[in-house]
């Protein structure tokens, strides 16, 4: 047993953090929350320089060969900006798609351009402001003389603003899942920003969309390969917020001043710190157990879920509580709590609410009737 | 990371077969019998004397202390032996720490760290045996989470400490062989620097003892009038007691840790794929399956920081607020548990279920949920705890102090 990091993560941690507060600062992170700036080209290509972008991918296509838990520290970091942009959903979630389910040829050509930040490949799965799951595909691919053709409009496509091409899920003919590449200037495929109480989504529409065979990267059984080893990495984005709120929390109650002493003096303030401490912890070890367990070859489906409905209950109720403490200031968008405040609600639904996980969790361990015989 | 609780050395392979082997052996005959948890809920003889014969035979060989050097009891052995021992007799539903009811899992490391040489050659052996039930003996009727507010005095009178007071909430069914007792030792001295403590023989004149039925089973008021505690029996110095009190409380206080799991969820999913309602197993309810999902939710938070608690002792480095939070967490949890197993089982949740293990019977679960919230202190306390940990309002953090093994 060995719980702290080993040293050459301890590095990784620091040069994130290093990265992070010479490039954006929590001032200028807030900044770009305020005016909705979820992607900055600049800022991408220069976190694909120190190599963060597919770094679990093999050497062969410009990864670094790193395990799930190396990805995992620096994405910690990350989460404690929080960094808006595709960092996750192309250098993750699309990276390990494309990786699991793509042809040599697709590897070989958009794998590497994913890592130098050239190419971002935004996954488009869902067709529903809700759901999540194979049930939520709705987009559908058909038939035509010359291949297929994509119709259909995903509602909310996290970090849609940023694509230069997507992977898109649809449902074939046979009613199977099918995904595919579409290049976001394809004829046909138009994107959304959505204003609203969130960043960087954008509603992304099908229309007609000519897409051919070669242009397939798998089916639902790939997003769910994908998905275990991205989803922790996720998380771990999401414990780096919390740490940082949980920080950010504490400090403001030794600083804060009313009725003549510190607020952190008044045991109702303590208790929404002790609260942001529990979920803080909570997320931060199911995590990375979940880490170690896929780092280690050890079946971890269940426990991937576990995370992922952790994690995004922590986020969201931790500045709900650091709410409770910093009071009108924190609702203010120049405050660094309301970056995480608004990107909290966001992840709370991305790939998936913690409802949803927590069923998949306890299906994962105990199918039911109707699935064991399906 | 390496979250394995253990190497798979040879070594360790080897303790790990012996370990078993020996509780095969040493186990049998026991398989009717239902375990209470750390303290008796069940007052059944048959039980009580099978555990003390157990702890005594583990005591023997140094198992229920098997970190401790030889020479106190224990069986210098390291860590890794002590996982062994915890998880394979965990798998009986018993904890090494409490295999009868006797707290000297808390006491003996106190009285290493606090003790002198003396004290700790005649105390410990026997007490890291398992011959002895040591009752932890602190709360009084006028003070529970205040401690330091102790009305049990004792003074010096030549070679002895004429104890005078009443303590309350303590003990079990069955009389104790010593006490492990908060006193005031000068009651015109400050506060935190006016009490010690007392490792008293629970048979010297004048203690009496008298049963409490509460809400949880049986515990104890213990009198003391004019009781003459022998000098050699105060551990760690005259008024020198709160240092003991903190270092001790941060153990009992969640700051070991904890490598075992709760069996409450394996019974728990065992409970609802068994029953049925309506021609259907509860296990295909959708409202039991969200249930189940918060409550494994729970358990493995709990886990985890109980696992992270230890490593922290493992390495010496105790964690600033560790101890409390997972106390704190863990009263909540099972608060929650009690709510849970309700909701799923209904009235049988309210009616002994005639499993082998207390943590993972059903109408135990349900009681303890509210009686568990202030045992060993109120939640209240744990909070507070965690927030001078954090230094929260304060220019500074308050420090863990260090455990002891």
């Amino acid at each position: 047993m060995d719980l702290k990091l080993a040293e050459d993560q301890s590095m990784m941690k620091k040069v994130a953090a290093d990265f992070l507060k010479a490039e954006a600062p929590p001032y200028v992170i807030t900044d770009w929350f305020q005016k909705k700036v979820a992607f900055l080209p600049e800022l991408y290509k220069k976190t694909a320089e120190v190599g963060w972008l597919g770094m679990m991918l093999p050497e062969e296509y410009g990864g670094a060969g790193t395990t799930c838990t190396d990805c995992a520290v620096v994405f910690e970091e990350l989460g404690r900006g929080p960094l808006p942009g595709p960092y996750f959903s192309s250098g993750v979630l699309a990276a390990e798609i494309i990786l699991a389910g793509g042809s040599q040829a697709q590897k070989k050509t958009l794998l590497p351009e994913i890592c130098r930040g050239r190419a971002i490949v935004i996954p488009a799965i869902s067709d529903d402001p809700i759901q999540w799951g194979p049930r939520s595909v709705q987009t559908r691919l058909s038939k035509i003389a010359a291949g297929f053709k994509l119709t259909g409009t995903k509602r909310f496509v996290y970090d849609g603003e940023a694509a230069t091409s997507f992977i898109c899920a649809a449902r074939a003919e046979s009613g199977g899942i099918v995904l595919a590449l579409v290049d976001r200037n394809a004829p046909g495929v138009s994107v959304k920003p959505i204003s609203g109480f969130m960043i960087g989504a954008a509603e992304v529409r099908f229309d007609n969309v000519a897409v051919i065979a070669d242009n397939f990267v798998g089916d639902w059984v790939i997003v769910e390969r994908a998905l275990t080893k991205a989803l922790p990495i996720l998380c771990a984005f999401k414990v780096g917020a919390c740490q940082e709120i949980f920080e950010m929390t504490n400090e403001y109650t030794r600083t804060r001043v009313v009725f003549g002493q510190p607020i952190g003096r008044f045991q109702r303030v303590q208790d929404h710190c002790v609260d942001i401490s529990i979920h803080l912890d909570g997320a931060r070890w199911i995590t990375y157990e979940t880490l170690w367990k896929i780092d280690s070859g050890i079946e971890a489906a269940a426990n991937v879920h576990q995370a992922k409905a952790v994690a995004s209950e922590a986020y969201y109720q931790s500045c709900n509580f650091s709410h409770m403490v910093f009071a009108g200031p924190g609702t203010d968008y120049k405050h660094p709590l309301m970056a995480h405040s608004v990107l909290a609600h966001s992840l709370y639904q991305y790939l998936g609410t913690p409802l949803y996980h927590k069923r998949a969790m306890v299906d994962a361990l105990y199918p039911r009737k109707a699935e064991k015989a399906g | 990371m390496d979250f394995s609780l253990q190497p798979d050395t040879p070594e360790i392979s080897a303790f790990r077969k012996e370990v078993r082997d020996w509780l095969a052996e040493n186990m049998r005959g026991a398989e009717h019998l239902r375990w209470s948890g750390i303290w008796s809920t069940r007052e059944n003889d048959e039980e009580y004397k099978f555990r003390r014969q157990l702890a005594t035979k583990l005591g023997k060989r140094g198992w229920l202390f098997p970190t401790y050097p030889v020479k106190y009891g224990g069986a210098g052995l390291s860590l890794d032996h002590q996982f062994v021992l915890e998880t394979e007799i965990d798998r009986y539903g018993l904890p090494l720490g409490s295999v009868f009811y006797t707290l000297a899992r808390l006491v003996a490391p106190a009285v290493l760290k606090f003790g002198t040489e003396e004290q700790k050659i005649e105390f410990l052996p026997p007490m890291m045996r398992g011959e002895l039930a040591v009752w932890q003996v602190l709360t009084e009727p006028q003070g529970g989470s205040d401690l330091a507010n102790c009305q049990t005095k004792a003074i010096r009178d030549g070679d002895h400490y004429v104890v005078n007071g009443q303590k309350i909430m303590v003990g079990h069914h069955l009389p104790p062989d010593f006490l492990w007792t908060i006193v005031c030792t000068n009651p015109a001295g400050k506060r935190h620097e006016n009490l010690g403590w007392l490792y008293i023989p629970a048979n010297l004149p004048g203690i009496t003892i008298q049963h409490l039925h509460l809400m949880m089973g049986i515990k104890n008021a213990v009198f003391f009038d004019n009781v003459r505690v022998p000098a050699k029996y105060l551990v760690g110095g005259e008024n020198n007691g709160w240092k003991v009190a903190n270092s001790y409380l941060e153990l009992e206080h969640g700051g070991g840790g904890s490598v075992t799991e709760n069996p409450l969820f394996k019974r728990l999913v065992e409970h609802c794929q068994k029953t049925e309602f309506d021609g259907e197993s509860l296990m295909e309810d959708q409202d039991v399956r969200d249930e189940i999902a918060d409550l494994l939710i729970d358990l493995d938070v709990q886990r985890l920081m109980g696992l992270r608690n230890f490593w922290h002792r493992y390495v010496r480095d105790p964690h600033p607020y560790g101890g409390a939070q997972f106390i704190y967490f863990q009263r909540m949890v099972r608060l929650r548990n009690s709510e849970r197993v309700q909701r799923i089982l209904g009235y049988d949740a309210l009616v002994p279920d005639g499993s082998v293990h207390e943590v993972a019977d059903f109408e135990y679960t349900v009681r303890s949920g509210p009686g568990w919230l202030h045992g060993g202190g109120t939640l209240d306390t744990d909070r507070l705890i965690i927030a001078r940990r954090l230094g929260l309002g304060r220019p500074s953090q308050e420090s863990a102090p260090t455990t002891v093994e």
